[in-house]
């Protein structure tokens, strides 16, 4: 592999291992739109949350916290899409205030086409979009603020959050509002676990939105992912058994095989995975 | 598939191959260099970065301006908002453009002190496209003299300014930096003064060398006397107040609420209402032992567990929510690359 200065021959097969399952799954979910999916309690509850703010005819809120451009928030745009949609079929007023302008303008554009396939474009409002400061703590407290002044019914903080995920969980616990967050930092997952009626953990994110959309591509990728994770645990069990063996009880054995596997070890290590 | 989409898809497809393959091979492959373009094409993503500013600024005075304009509820916030989002615009924009002069009046000293430099090397490298030296030292002579006046201005100025200054701190830092930059420029003029103007076969070209580095000295004295005058300033002392004194303060407040809410957060995860819970509460417990004297008081053991439970099951998890996360992102990446996107995002 000459000439390659970051990749190696084990990182372009890691990366094979991880995209091919996908492919190979995205195209049985166009055949077989069944595929399986375990329930989540949390993404269920979006429904009960839309349900919950017709009733008492106070607005939904859904932040995507301190989340840039990137693939966490391309999957928090499948969630809001489909609680954008709620909100125009049962005439509900969705707040979606902002910390990153071009974020906004992304979020925007998506709320508009869950309005848009519902057939309700003219109930969107654009200021419901709200731009409130990048400055996180700046951020944090015009949310508040929003929340204690709207009175929201239900809240969705899904994507990214630092230091600011208790304020904004805090605001809507004490307006009683249900609250549904979903995070892919494992600090923030605690507090909000505190805070919010349901809580969507690390990559429950990226599935949610192909539990809700059910479209083929979403769930034959939530398929391939979880195989390529098999892989990897296989990967990691391998790796513990070696280096058990190597630290712990390759010493105690002599005779031809015994250095097979620190030999193994190192092509793995040197030769694989460093080339 | 409309125009929009595939226009759309082309970018998203170029963009994924360039950094990829940027980060991938080395910088020069046969005929290709990858990075070329690189700082013109981050330089793009800054420059659409900077567009999407406007697009809050213009969120924010459509969202609150509307608000102010038909008096809705709230009008009076959204006035004061308004307000200080024009005195910030306004100040800040005044800062920057005083510390660019102050910038840009230290760069004419360094564009001095290299200009005899160039002087001195094109003399030793014999070099004959380029005016004789003696004709440059002149030249350099009158620039450097002209330059050198707009310093003594300066230096009356803060000369001034630290005698009316009541704040005895300033006033100390003043007069300690007209002293460093007085005694700079008084070097670097009769440095001017030693440079050769007549015609000559040899020359050493050692003032000229003298003169860069005593120009350098002045130039870093100068420019720290600059930023003082202009640190007493109405615009900076508004500026700190309006960023420092409130913006920052605000925010550090907003920080301090968490302690608080941590609080009420954890008084509500710890109601034992199921074997979780009651498990997450013995967890919790254990990990608080561990970090007090009290906890070692009641057993010494506590440290350690509390050690182990941070180190292997909670970091266990952890791991796994990351590695789980990452994967899912990887092939989300992939599929943004690749445009292959359902239906609704199209």
């Amino acid at each position: 592999m000459t000439g390659l200065e970051h990749a190696t021959l084990g990182v372009l097969l890691l990366i094979g291992l991880i995209i091919g399952p996908v492919l190979v799954y995205i195209e049985r979910a166009r055949r077989d739109r069944n595929l399986y999916v375990r329930r989540l309690p949390g993404v269920d509850a979006i429904d009960e949350a839309a349900g919950r703010s017709a009733e008492i005819g106070k607005p939904l809120v859904f932040t995507s916290g301190l989340t840039s451009i990137g693939p966490i928030l391309y999957a928090c745009l499948g969630v809001l899409f489909y609680v954008a949609r709620k909100a125009a079929r049962y005439k509900l007023r969705l707040l979606a205030p902002q910390c990153d302008p071009t974020v906004m303008a992304v979020i925007e554009e998506t709320v508009r086409d869950a309005y848009r396939s519902e057939g309700r474009l003219a109930f969107f409002d654009p200021q419901s979009i709200r731009f409130l400061s990048d400055e996180q703590f700046a951020f944090a407290a015009g949310y508040m603020g929003l929340v204690q002044r709207e009175q929201i019914a239900a809240a969705f903080l899904f994507g990214s959050f630092a230091a600011e995920s208790l304020l904004l969980a805090e605001a809507g616990q004490q307006v009683g509002a249900m609250q549904v967050a979903a995070t892919t930092s494992p600090e923030q997952v605690a507090f909000f676990i505190c805070s919010c009626d349901y809580t969507l953990i690390g990559e429950e994110l990226f599935g949610a939105s192909a539990y809700l959309s059910r479209e083929p591509v979403q769930l034959g990728s939530l398929y391939g992912q979880d195989r390529a994770k098999l892989v990897f645990m296989v990967l990691i069990v391998i790796g513990v058994l070696i280096a058990t063996w190597n630290q712990s009880l390759a010493p105690y054995f002599w005779g031809p095989g015994a250095g097979l596997i620190p030999d193994v070890m190192y092509w793995l290590h040197y030769e694989l995975w460093a080339t | 598939m409309n125009y929009r989409f595939r226009l759309i898809r082309i970018f998203t497809f170029l963009g994924g191959i360039y950094f990829f393959l940027q980060y991938v091979l080395p910088a020069k492959l046969g005929p290709f260099t990858f990075g070329k373009y690189h700082e013109e094409i981050s330089n793009g993503f800054i420059l659409m970065g900077a567009m999407a500013v406007g697009l809050g600024l213009i969120n924010l005075l459509m969202v609150h301006g509307s608000r102010l304009v038909f008096r809705r509820t709230g009008w009076v916030n959204s006035a004061a908002l308004l307000l200080a989002m024009a005195l910030m615009i306004v100040i800040t924009a005044a800062d920057w453009l005083r510390t660019q002069k102050i910038a840009a009046q230290a760069a004419g000293l360094d564009m001095l002190a290299q200009f005899s430099r160039r002087i001195s090397s094109d003399y030793q490298s014999q070099r004959t496209d380029v005016l004789p030296f003696w004709e440059r030292n002149r030249l350099l002579l009158e620039a450097g003299s002209s330059q050198l006046a707009v310093v003594y201005e300066s230096l009356e100025a803060a000369a001034n300014l630290a005698g009316r200054s009541t704040d005895p701190a300033l006033k100390t830092r003043l007069s300690a930096g007209l002293q460093e930059t007085a005694a700079h420029l008084k070097e670097t003029e009769s440095l001017l003064k030693e440079l050769e103007l007549e015609s000559s076969t040899a020359s050493s070209m050692s003032p000229n060398e003298d003169l860069a580095r005593a120009l350098g000295r002045l130039q870093v004295s100068w420019r720290e006397l600059l930023g003082l005058q202009y640190a007493s300033s109405i615009t900076r002392k508004v500026y700190d107040f309006l960023y420092q004194g409130l913006f920052m303060s605000l925010g550090a407040a907003m920080f301090a609420l968490l302690g608080f809410y941590i609080a009420s957060a954890a008084y509500r995860a710890f109601r034992l209402r199921s074997a979780e819970s009651g498990l997450m509460m013995a967890a919790a417990l254990v990990v608080m032992l561990g970090q007090i004297p009290l906890g070692v008081w009641i057993w010494y053991g506590f440290p350690e567990l509390r050690l182990w439970l941070l180190q292997i099951p909670s970091t266990a998890a952890s791991r796994a929510i990351e590695m789980g996360a990452a994967i899912a992102g990887l092939v989300m990446a992939f599929r943004m690359w690749l445009s292959i996107e359902p239906e609704s995002f199209r």
